[in-house]
């Protein structure tokens, strides 16, 4: 499946150590997403360019990968 | 004093490094020839790095764009940012202080890694290189070659001997059959005119240098044949410095190729105010003051001369960097040729003393608030952007006054011997 490279808008929780939890996606034309389960954490590089923090998250049925890149987020999207 | 027979070091390379970062970020571009280069615009427009696709064409680091462009017409010229390598390559060494406090910085995409005291923890040299070359692929999708090997000089011509992505070892048993088979030149500190000279010597591999006499050698190099002979020979014994440590400044200076040629006194003093700003700041910065003062001018047949004048006192103001600046360049130059870069450097720094001898002859007084100025200024600018505040003679022509000398990143060179041949 090709992917693509998409900057998102994540509303995220920040702890009070400073680490990141994304919580939900903002989609382009607004629709929102709510992240149900984390499920890894770790520095990768991305298959559609870029790298991050990656966060595999669970998102309703579906897996998705999104990444924190310097300062800000994008996601490996199935849609251009 | 670590012994030298037992030490373990690592030189790791980010491969063609800003070409890569640039296909990380974006993947198509490895399926073209590619280069990075300067803004042409500018007049900046040499190749700085290229990919693998474009490195049948020939194309050679530090050639004029569009030199490169009739090799390859389809060459995709990818601007230079150099705050994302900085950034990304900043990344990639944090990595390697996982493993040493010993990490030495030679250039941008290089470093030096001794994991001597490492090796109970992490396992043999080999096994750390290969878990960093996986985690640096991993994690920033980058590749590197490692070299393995007991010196400094060894680990360099391991890192360089295969690419991308190799791994080589070098150790104290191998090195005669291995490093002594490579031609003369890929050893460190042998350059283009060295290799001339060795060759006129019959001296063509590593082992032949190795082999050669010292006598002849120092007759023909100097202190330099001895050295570059001991690296042969594996001898090279110097530390891998601490992460802390940085060696202090020989000299603090700034160059500009200006947007468009200089083409008179007046043009020149725009240019010279920036430059001689920036080298002020710095010197202020790092607390050092300088004695000699070099200005450098390459016009526009891109013929070089530097023309320095030491002063009794110590400087570290732009107003009185500037005044010298000033009079070396109408003392040496008569605009025949327009300039196409200008260049203000201040050497012999010593540490900045407050107390110094007086002359009867200047203005002490006037010459301590213009300092103070000047360090307000700096503070503006600091605080609220460098364009904040400037002198009425930027707003002539601001072709020339478009910089921002030390605020630009600027890449040093690093030499190997840092000056302690």
């Amino acid at each position: 499946m090709q992917l693509f490279k998409k900057y998102i808008k994540v509303i995220t929780m920040c702890d009070e150590h400073g680490a990141l939890t994304p919580i939900y996606i903002i989609w382009n034309n607004g629709s929102k997403y709510k992240i149900d389960k984390i499920l890894e954490v770790r520095k990768a590089a991305s298959k559609v360019g870029g790298c991050g923090i990656l966060y595999r998250c669970r998102i309703g049925k579906s897996e998705r990968s999104i990444f924190y890149e310097i300062n800000r987020w994008f996601i490996e999207s199935t849609n251009p | 004093m670590i012994q030298h027979e037992m030490r373990t070091i690592l030189h790791i390379d980010i491969n063609h490094c800003y070409a890569q970062i640039e296909e990380m970020l974006t993947p198509p571009l490895r399926d073209v020839p590619m280069a990075v280069g300067g803004d042409e615009s500018q007049r900046h427009g040499i190749i700085l790095a290229k990919n693998m696709k474009a490195k049948p064409f020939k194309i050679v680091t530090g050639e004029p764009i569009r030199n490169a462009l009739k090799k390859c017409p389809d060459l995709h010229i990818v601007q230079a940012d150099m705050k994302k390598y900085t950034y990304y390559t900043s990344k990639v060494k944090e990595i390697y202080h996982e493993y040493s406090d010993r990490v030495e910085d030679f250039g941008l995409d290089e470093a030096w890694v001794d994991v001597t005291d490492s090796l109970r923890i992490y396992g043999s040299g080999m096994q750390i290189a290969q878990e960093i070359q996986r985690r640096v692929y991993h994690e920033y999708g980058l590749t590197v070659s490692i070299g393995v090997s007991f010196n400094k000089v060894f680990a360099k011509l391991g890192s360089d001997y295969k690419k991308p992505s190799g791994l080589t070892e070098i150790t104290q048993e191998n090195f005669k059959t291995f490093a002594w088979q490579l031609p003369v030149s890929y050893l460190l500190m042998v350059g283009h005119a060295t290799t001339k000279k060795l060759h006129d010597l019959h001296i063509y591999t590593i082992g032949d240098l190795a082999c050669a006499s010292t006598t002849l050698l120092k007759q023909k190099f100097g202190k330099m044949g001895l050295l570059i002979w001991s690296y042969a020979n594996g001898m090279e014994a110097s530390e891998v410095t601490l992460e802390t440590f940085t060696t202090p400044p020989k000299s603090i200076g700034n160059s500009w190729t200006t947007p468009k040629d200089i083409t008179n006194a007046n043009e020149a003093r725009i240019v010279l105010e920036r430059l001689s700003n920036s080298v002020a700041c710095r010197l202020r910065e790092k607390e050092f003051m300088a004695k000699v003062i070099t200005l450098s001018v390459r016009d526009t047949n891109l013929h070089r001369f530097t023309h320095q004048r030491k002063i009794p006192v110590a400087i570290d103001t732009c107003s009185e960097i500037l005044q010298i600046a000033m009079q070396l360049l109408a003392e040496s130059y008569d605009f025949v040729l327009p300039i196409r870069s200008i260049g203000v450097h201040a050497s012999q720094l010593t540490k900045t003393n407050m107390y110094y001898q007086l002359n009867f002859f200047e203005d002490t007084v006037a010459k301590a608030k213009n300092r103070k100025i000047e360090i307000v200024v700096e503070d503006i600018r600091k605080k609220y952007g460098f364009y904040s505040v400037n002198s009425a003679s930027s707003l002539v022509d601001r072709a020339f006054s478009s910089v921002d000398p030390k605020g630009n990143h600027t890449i040093h060179p690093v030499g190997f011997l840092k000056g302690n041949s």
